[in-house]
């Protein structure tokens, strides 16, 4: 072979790779936007005790809620809120006779940041978290809502929706390892709150 | 010879578009055009129908509805558990048989100015040949809570492999990500009236 019908050659492959690129990227797909509602001119300042009510599980695995919950917990700790103990929590909605998370009322979390001392209650559902089959490969998927409820006024001052999972194109395509599922409820939750705090 | 390279690459590309298909997307949906839109500032949501064999789809869709709501600035929206509680106070027991005198009576109760109902009629894996990918399909709609009347109607459905995903192994979405497009979708037809 000539040393011009190499260059060609060359040329011919340098211009193809950014095609190569696109096609990469197009395959690999992007994942959807996580959209929050803040309310406005709320000084989130303001809040430093917490309440992080059980969350409600949609789930087929039965702790998925408790595993979301204590992530979240920690989360917030991390970031300097203080959060009320859990049992702190489980007692007021006794007192409060509160029998199930989804029938709490405005009134309820007002009362439970009276007796509780808190600033906030933090309100929200396991959608999903679990290991879902793909085409070629299986995956965690996990979604997650909060709601962050003012317990002077009663308004939800803060509410997000947000979703992980799906395989990568390195794990569809290469057999890579992925995320494993409590990494993956990990990130949504590190990411919910990166979001406000 | 460059004529023929040129029909085969025109040929290819239509061959590409056949093989792919073009599935319908476009929402069903109806908006009263005599109704004032920034007149509700607060709305309640109710639980949806589940009409699927997910025994929580309802109440999946519906945080969903909820969250995108709000995110999406338009209303405010009060809490599943005050809606339980008026529904409990005023002896509704079932959503699906609200006339307009109890769409009436709940707004009063909930005090807001309109009602979102809705059902789930799809929620899952749909099976495509040798494939299978997530499916959902919705129907929203707004109810007026001085009225009883109905103002706004949407009916979606979304999911499926894509013919990348089916033929590339491209990524395609997640249950729990096309809920969130097809909600999003939903409450857009409402942000841009």
């Amino acid at each position: 072979m000539s040393k011009t019908e190499k260059r060609g050659k060359q040329r011919r492959l340098y211009r193809s790779l950014p095609v190569f690129c696109l096609l990469i990227f197009f395959i690999s797909g992007c994942s959807n936007g996580m959209k929050q509602y803040v309310r406005p001119n709320f000084d989130f300042s303001a809040v430093r005790t917490v309440a992080v009510l059980p969350l409600e599980n949609f789930t087929s695995d039965k702790y998925a809620g408790g595993k979301i919950r204590s992530k979240v917990i920690i989360e917030l700790l991390s970031r300097g809120i203080d959060v009320i103990e859990p049992g702190e929590i489980i007692m007021t909605l006794r007192e409060l006779k509160v029998r199930s998370i989804d029938s709490i009322r405005t009134e309820d979390i007002q009362e439970m940041g009276r007796m509780l001392d808190a600033e906030a209650v933090i309100k929200g559902s396991v959608e999903a978290f679990g290991i879902s089959k793909g085409i070629t490969v299986s995956y965690p998927e996990v979604s997650i809502d909060l709601t962050l409820i003012d317990t002077a006024s009663g308004n939800i001052i803060w509410s997000v929706w947000h979703t992980s999972g799906g395989a990568s194109f390195w794990t569809r395509h290469f057999g890579t390892e992925g995320m494993t599922l409590d990494n993956t409820s990990a990130k949504v939750v590190k990411e919910i709150f990166d979001t406000i705090y | 010879m460059v004529l023929l390279k040129k029909n085969i690459f025109a040929l290819t590309v239509f061959l590409l578009f056949a093989v792919t298909g073009c599935r319908g997307n476009i929402p069903v949906y109806h908006i009263s055009e005599d109704i004032d839109f920034s007149f509700y500032k607060k709305v309640a949501v109710l639980p949806l129908d589940n009409l699927t064999n997910d025994k929580y789809a309802g109440e999946i869709v519906r945080q969903v509805v909820i969250s995108e709501l709000l995110a999406s600035g338009l209303v405010d929206v009060v809490l599943p558990g005050d809606v339980k509680s008026a529904f409990n106070n005023l002896g509704i027991k079932s959503v699906s048989s609200l006339n307009s005198n109890q769409i009436r009576a709940l707004g009063k109760s909930l005090k807001v100015e309109a009602l979102i109902l809705g059902v789930v009629e799809e929620y899952g894996e749909a099976k495509m040949g040798n494939v299978s990918a997530p499916q959902v399909t919705i129907s929203l709609m707004m109810a007026d809570a001085g009225s009883g009347s109905i103002v706004w109607s949407i009916t979606q459905t979304r999911g499926g492999a894509s013919f990348w995903a089916r033929h590339f192994g491209a990524r395609h979405e997640t249950i729990s990500e096309t809920v969130l497009m097809l909600v999003r979708e939903s409450i857009r037809t409402l942000v841009e009236y």
